[in-house]
């Protein structure tokens, strides 16, 4: 838990930090320093299922996407693929964001059309390009897991339990779950799946004319090149066929959690049945939580269960943490073989983001980072959350930086308040170190949609949060432009709205009233320079504190205007005119032809 | 109302439980609001039912009283008036020490105090609290000497120690008046013999002024009235022999004579006294004769304390005594604002408003101050209380609504409204008018959603602020509330705002960590504003953390090294050294006596010559922090650097955020210099923007800090405790215990009551009254105010209780559990 919420500590980084840095590669046996090398190799990796699903789709060109701790066995992987499959077998590695996220704008670059991603997985939807996920295995002791499970829960038999894993452990769930259900009695523990493919679904889905719900998802999503070169895909016969190869290899795939639990789901290609918050049946309420499914029983809440984890401390578990507050969680570390009560802290994170929620409140202008290119609706997303803000009266200006850190996000100081769009796993960022507090889009609704409270609830897929129009819309962009304008007309046609919208709201953070800063948007902006224009006698009536008249509701002019250093004056006339001399050469630690830059040098710093 | 001559706003301020609601009571009694026999049980303006309940007033109350003065009266009003009628408005002030924000909330509003002193306590901590407070607003006192019944029933003192025990209570006031030695508001010592000051008790409803007693001794021996006053106060005597007067206490035989104020006042009080109190019937009547009183059937019936009391409020009606002194020695607005514009206009003293408000012109600009909140019976919704000073309110005009943050020209902070409503504020009812003019006391309905606390409303584009007031107290006594049911966030949050309005000092806001913070002035202020909470504003059940003390972060010695911090990318390079500020100078930045507002020359000189400062380093304060007007200075001493002031705006918000956040607590830091010795920056622009500057700058003050005696400052009560000798071993003891040291002790002139003042930590404070109580059998009452900030014996890194409480702290925030090391803030070169 802390470790996830404690976020970059470059705070004044010197670099050794990057050269010391250990990676954590003890987690993973890694293939490559096993004796029988290929042998471990296709077993930890699944060779043989994803050579199977390649073979069966006939994709031609593939992208592997390694996160740094297996890089080493990447060569040995794409050897093996590319043996058995005889296709164009790429390796990425060094992602843009989080290697968790499925990096689909570097995979376009190669002009993949399908990618296999290795490790660890947020399992965030994509939205281009079909994944195949390996995992990499992992041992458990299952008896000691199960007995550790036993002493955590001290024999409550009829305790109610969902059991979530790291995905690296998925592939010995099932095997625990028999243990605890038969040999320990435990009888109300519910399984959590993981998908192993996404997007496979809207290929297999594209051809089946019945199913008319799916075909309109599919044409939104399928757009890239995949469609074409899996046209000869069978519909729902392929997708059992997939489950069932998923099962033998005991690996849990969410088609099979659903054939046990709700068959009537089958039918549906995954990646559209998983994004349904409750299955049609009646019987059963299913829930996805980043990638997790699980099926609750009718009648029982998600307050009555307790949660048991296996893995160790991980990005995965706060989140799991974070969205189930009201349930307890334990997790269970197979690496150091010990199992503990994790949720003492998560009273105190959450307060933490409901001062965070606070601080949005009181920001004018807000900044929007992208924090991902891969997770699907994240355009989407990124115009609603424009929308939103630009409702309220507010600014918003829109980063794309890559990872975050520090002093990136010092650069923009008029910046009141950051949101970032990004994966689950990567959205909770929470250090003290930033110049501003950086939010959620949950946060952010919170905090600027007068619809939502905080109630305790957390919500990190910001997927969750979209109207379910917009999920899988074809016309996202323009579902938000209609939305952004029916807010701007509500304000203008309205004046006792804005009169409602003008009165100062309590801060909590300073404890005394704020007053919001309008900063209209660009149709009202037209409207007011016409107004200007128009009526000269507006000048007139100018402050003789501003040299400027009007600065257009810029955000970053006024905040120029109130800045000390406004950068070199301009000395109209004055300066005396020069020819173009050669400019600095060299690198930014020192150029060449500045003073001292032997010194420097020598100084090495 | 519209003839301002004849208005008198006024508050009524006291030490606790010295009888200003009782006393209040007897004046409203007077307006035929409540009836003479309730009078001064009733205590009209303790309108809450806790305030019934403990006996002590808690929110202070406004009421408007109309007296009608005789016609030979009116030339002793050295003042404009017209007429005969007039208008008191009548604030009724809480006397805890908690509760003095209402006490500066009440006199921003008035022009003259009645200043209640027990005749028995004297003058106590409170009452010179806010004596010097309205002193300081420019406010004229008078003075009552409340429960002189007391004086006479329970201690039998002699006519002579009454005497002297008033001299000693009027002395002591005019000392404290003459340290404010103020031009403009002139001499405004209180005397007796100018009827300045009134005695009385106004749980019996009487009360006189020697100018009372000199009408009715001026007709008998033809003396001008005047000239009477004069001769009944102070060394003159009558010698009933001669029939002469003197100031000599012995006549020609050497023969005792007797003070004239005890001949002529006392002697027919004491008599009445005497008779009534031991039953002697016969001459009780024979005394009513003589006074001329005349008594219904029912009362002559009555006996002891009851017939003493019937007597006393025909004798002598407190109300009458009292409202007379009020309008002949208390300026009316007109009279008050000419010289109380200089304190209440921020703005230049020539221009349209300052002018407006000198001459209280109902002609001139909208100047209104709000000054409180007043909660009215729809939920959420609050009367605006304030002040006219100039111009006319009426109800729908569209007037300009400037918040504390306002600045002219500037569209922060400021509202173009119109006022739905003007109300009289009475007490416990309200009277809808329909427009007020300037000198007047209103509440408006329609601006409470624009102003939290106080503010200025005008209808001037061009006006600046009313001063904004500065309360005696701030709130160091915080407590973390939450709501027992996760769903009641909301209504908590509502209810926190409605807090937050309805007091003028206590904060709420959210903490780092993410908790409900409600701060106040003490624990009895905190105790009232959680039960407010519970009961009126949120209305869900919460629960509260224990209380909790701010600390300050500071530092007590130059840095011993001097600081360097690398920015991210190491192209930048900041060396600094923190030094102590000093505490005087860390006092008139808080006081507002140095501030950023002021013009950087004219600082730099006060600097120089009150605080040691070169003045070429004054003059180069780039800021002050935290909040931009904190008691942490940035002082440039770089020299020659280029860029320099490209990266002022970056080192500025890091100043902010790391005094704002200290380096080992997170509290804020307090006195604490830094200097930037020198800069290295990158020859681009694009290297040495806010993103490098921010964190190397910040990390350059905490090693600053770190590096200079790093240490902690906790807040300390002034503590002044009444109480009897034999209670002071219990008092020491739990003194004692509780880190408090006693800096005096004394006992009270002609009484067996000792005071002893002590500092107290207000960590230390928590149930220290109830302790006190236990330990001295209920005969210790301590008054706790701020006092100070006092820095911990040790250094934060190094003394080992110091780091335990420097843990501590950090545990209650969620901070990491250890101290951050050094090296994570200093860079080598």
């Amino acid at each position: 838990m802390s470790t996830t919420l404690s976020g970059p500590s470059n705070f004044a980084d010197d670099g050794s930090a990057v050269i010391s840095r250990t990676i954590e590669v003890h987690s993973s046996k890694l293939a490559s320093e096993a004796t029988d090398k290929i042998g471990s190799c296709k077993d930890i990796y699944e060779i043989e299922r994803t050579v199977a699903v390649i073979k069966e789709r006939g994709y031609k060109r593939i992208a592997l996407q390694f996160p740094d701790e297996l890089l080493r066995d990447s060569g040995l992987v794409a050897q093996l693929i590319r043996d058995e499959t005889k296709s164009g077998v790429y390796i990425l590695a060094d992602t843009s964001y989080g290697s968790c996220c499925v990096d689909e704008v570097a995979a376009q670059h190669i002009g993949a059309d399908s990618i296999i991603h290795f490790g660890r997985s947020c399992q965030s939807p994509t939205s281009r390009l079909p994944v195949i996920y390996v995992f990499g295995k992992q041992p458990v002791d299952i008896q000691h897991c199960a007995a550790t499970f036993d002493q955590l829960f001290a024999g409550d038999k009829a305790k109610k339990v969902i059991l979530m894993y790291d995905v690296i452990y998925s592939h010995c769930v099932d095997q625990l779950l028999n243990a605890l259900r038969s040999e320990m009695n435990y009888a109300g523990i519910i399984k959590s799946g993981v998908e192993t493919e996404s997007n496979l679904g809207y290929v297999l889905a594209g051809s089946n004319s019945n199913e008319t719900l799916e075909a309109n998802h599919c044409g939104s999503a399928g757009t890239s090149g995949c469609c074409s070169g899996s046209s000869t895909a069978t519909t729902s016969e392929s997708c059992c066929q997939n489950g069932s190869s998923a099962t033998e290899k005991s690996c849990s795939d969410t088609t099979t959690c659903r054939q046990s639990k709700a068959t009537s789901t089958l039918q549906q290609p995954p990646a559209a049945a998983a994004l349904e918050e409750s299955s049609p049946d009646s019987s059963t309420s299913k829930r996805r939580r980043f990638g997790r499914t699980y099926t609750l029983p009718e009648g029982d809440q998600i307050e009555d269960y307790s949660i048991f984890y296996i893995g160790d401390e991980s990005p995965t578990l706060s989140n799991i943490i974070m969205t189930h507050s009201k349930c307890e969680v334990y997790s269970y570390n197979p690496e150091k073989r010990q199992g503990r009560f994790e949720s003492a802290l998560v009273n105190k994170a959450l307060m933490r983001r409901y001062f965070l929620v606070q601080k949005a409140k009181d920001a004018d202008v807000i900044g929007i980072a992208v924090g991902t290119l891969g997770v699907s609706s994240y355009m989407t997303m990124i115009q609603h959350l424009k929308a939103l803000i630009e409702s309220k009266g507010k600014k918003a200006y829109t980063f794309v930086m890559g990872k975050l850190n520090v002093a990136k996000m010092a650069n923009f100081m008029e910046i009141d308040c950051f949101v970032y769009v990004a994966c689950p796993e990567n959205s909770l960022i929470d250090s003290k170190e930033f110049y501003r507090p950086i939010v959620t889009p949950y946060e952010l609704e919170i905090a600027l949609s007068g619809s939502m409270e905080w109630s305790g609830e957390y919500v990190t897929d910001f997927q969750q949060l979209l109207p379910d129009e917009d999920k899988i819309g074809v016309d996202k962009v323009k579902i938000s432009q209609n939305q952004l304008d029916a807010a701007s007309d509500r304000e203008d046609d309205d004046d006792a709205g804005s009169d409602e919208d003008e009165r100062p709201h309590f801060s909590l953070v300073t404890g005394t009233y704020k007053q919001s800063k309008k900063y209209t948007t660009n149709k009202e902006d037209s409207r007011e320079l016409s107004e200007l224009i128009q009526g000269t006698t507006d000048l007139t009536l100018r402050n003789k504190n501003t040299s400027v008249a009007t600065l257009m509701s810029s955000a970053a002019g006024e905040y120029l205007q109130s800045r000390q250093f406004r950068g070199l004056e301009v000395n109209l006339g004055e300066t005396p005119v020069e020819l173009a001399t050669e400019g600095r050469a060299g690198i930014a630690r020192g150029y060449k032809t500045e003073d001292g830059y032997l010194d420097r040098e020598k100084e090495g710093y | 109302m519209d003839k301002v001559t004849n208005v008198r706003n006024m508050s009524v301020i006291a030490h606790v439980d010295h009888g200003k609601s009782t006393l209040t009571d007897s004046l409203v009694s007077m307006a035929g609001i409540i009836s003479q026999a309730r009078a001064g049980e009733a205590r009209f303006t303790d309108t809450r039912q806790d305030e019934q309940d403990r006996g002590i007033t808690i929110k202070s109350t406004a009421i408007s009283l109309f007296f009608q003065m005789t016609e030979d009266d009116l030339p002793d009003i050295k003042q404009k008036t017209d007429g005969t009628a007039f208008l008191i408005n009548l604030i009724d002030s809480p006397g805890h020490v908690d509760f003095s924000s209402e006490v500066t909330a009440a006199l921003r509003v008035t022009d003259g105090a009645l200043v209640v002193v027990d005749c028995v306590d004297g003058v106590c901590v409170q009452t010179e609290t806010v004596l010097r407070q309205a002193l300081g607003e420019r406010i004229k006192p008078v003075v009552i000497i409340n429960k002189v019944d007391r004086a006479l029933l329970e201690l039998q003192v002699t006519k002579e120690d009454l005497y002297n025990s008033f001299q000693r209570t009027i002395e002591s006031v005019n000392v404290i008046i003459a340290t404010y030695n103020d031009t403009a508001l002139g001499d405004v010592m209180v005397y007796p013999e100018r009827g300045t000051v009134a005695f009385g008790s106004g749980l019996h409803g009487w009360a006189f002024t020697i100018r009372q007693f000199a009408q009715r001794y001026s007709k008998k021996f033809g003396v001008d009235r005047n000239k009477m006053m004069e001769k009944l106060w102070g060394e003159n005597y009558f010698n009933p022999k001669t029939k002469k007067w003197t100031n000599k206490g012995t006549d020609a035989d050497g023969q005792q004579l007797e003070r004239a104020f005890n001949m002529f006042i006392l002697d027919p009080i004491f008599k009445i006294f005497d008779s009534t109190m031991n039953f002697k019937k016969e001459e009780t009547n024979m005394m009513l004769e003589k006074l001329g009183i005349v008594l219904k059937t029912d009362e002559k019936d009555l006996e002891g304390k009851q017939m003493l009391k019937t007597v006393m409020k025909k004798f002598l009606p407190a109300g009458e005594a009292l409202l007379e002194m009020m309008v002949i020695h208390l300026p009316s607005p007109i009279t008050a604002q000419k010289y109380r514009v200089e304190n209440l206009y921020e703005g230049p003293m020539d221009d349209v408003c300052a002018n407006g408000v000198r001459s209280c012109d109902p002609n001139g600009p909208l100047m209104l101050y709000v000054s409180k909140m007043v909660p009215t019976s729809d939920k959420g919704r609050f009367y605006a209380f304030g002040r006219v000073f100039s111009g006319t309110i009426r109800a729908g005009m569209k007037v300009r609504i400037q918040g504390p943050n306002y600045q002219p020209g500037s569209k922060n902070d400021l509202f173009v409204k119109s006022v739905q409503r003007i109300v009289l504020m009475m007490g416990r009812y309200v009277e809808p008018i329909e427009d007020c003019p300037a000198g007047n006391i209103v509440g408006l309905i329609g601006v409470d959603q624009f102003l939290l606390k106080s503010g200025t409303i005008t209808d001037n584009d061009t006006a600046h602020n009313l001063k904004v007031m500065k309360f005696s107290v701030s709130p160091v006594v915080q407590v973390a509330v939450e709501c027992k049911v996760a769903s009641d966030l909301p209504k908590l949050v509502e209810g926190l705002k409605r807090l937050s309005k309805s007091d003028p000092c206590v904060l709420t806001f959210t903490s780092d960590s993410g908790e409900h913070i409600v701060a106040g002035s003490g624990e009895l202020h905190l105790e009232i504003c959680l039960k407010d909470l519970e009961e009126d504003h949120a209305q869900v059940p919460i629960k509260k953390s224990d209380p909790v003390v701010q600390y300050k972060e500071t530092v007590k010695a130059e840095s011993s090294i001097v600081a360097l911090a690398k920015s991210p990318n190491k192209h930048n390079r900041i060396f600094m050294k923190a030094s102590p500020l000093g505490e005087e100078l860390a006092d008139a930045i808080e006081k507002g006596n140095v501030g950023p507002r002021d013009e950087f020359k004219a600082r730099a000189r006060v600097l120089s010559d009150d605080f040691g400062w070169d003045n070429a380093e004054a003059r180069k304060i780039w800021a002050f922090g935290p909040d931009g007007n904190g008691p942490n200075t940035l002082v440039d001493m770089t020299k020659g650097v280029a860029y320099l002031n490209e990266i002022k705006d970056s080192c500025i918000a890091a100043f902010t955020w790391a005094t704002r956040e200290g380096v080992f607590t997170e509290e804020n830091m307090r006195g604490c210099r830094f200097n930037i010795l020198d800069v290295v920056l990158h020859a681009d622009a694009i290297h040495r923007g806010g993103g490098q500057i921010i964190p190397a700058c910040r990390s350059a003050i905490y090693a600053s800090a770190y590096v200079a005696q790093p240490g902690l400052m906790e807040p300390i009560y002034l503590v002044e405790i009444t109480c009897p000798e034999q209670a002071m071993g219990g008092i020491y003891g739990v003194l004692n215990k509780r880190r408090g040291h006693v800096i005096g002790e004394e006992q009270r002139p002609g009484t067996p009551m000792y005071i002893v003042k002590a500092y107290l930590p207000v960590a230390e404070s928590f149930g220290f009254t109830g302790e006190l109580r236990q330990a001295t059998g209920g005969q210790a009452f301590p008054q706790s105010v701020f006092d100070h900030w006092q820095l911990m014996n040790g250094v934060s890194n190094e003394d080992p209780k110091l780091i335990e409480k420097v843990l501590s702290i950090r545990k209650r925030k969620g901070l990491k559990d250890e101290i951050p090391p050094l090296d994570r803030f200093l860079d080598r070169l």
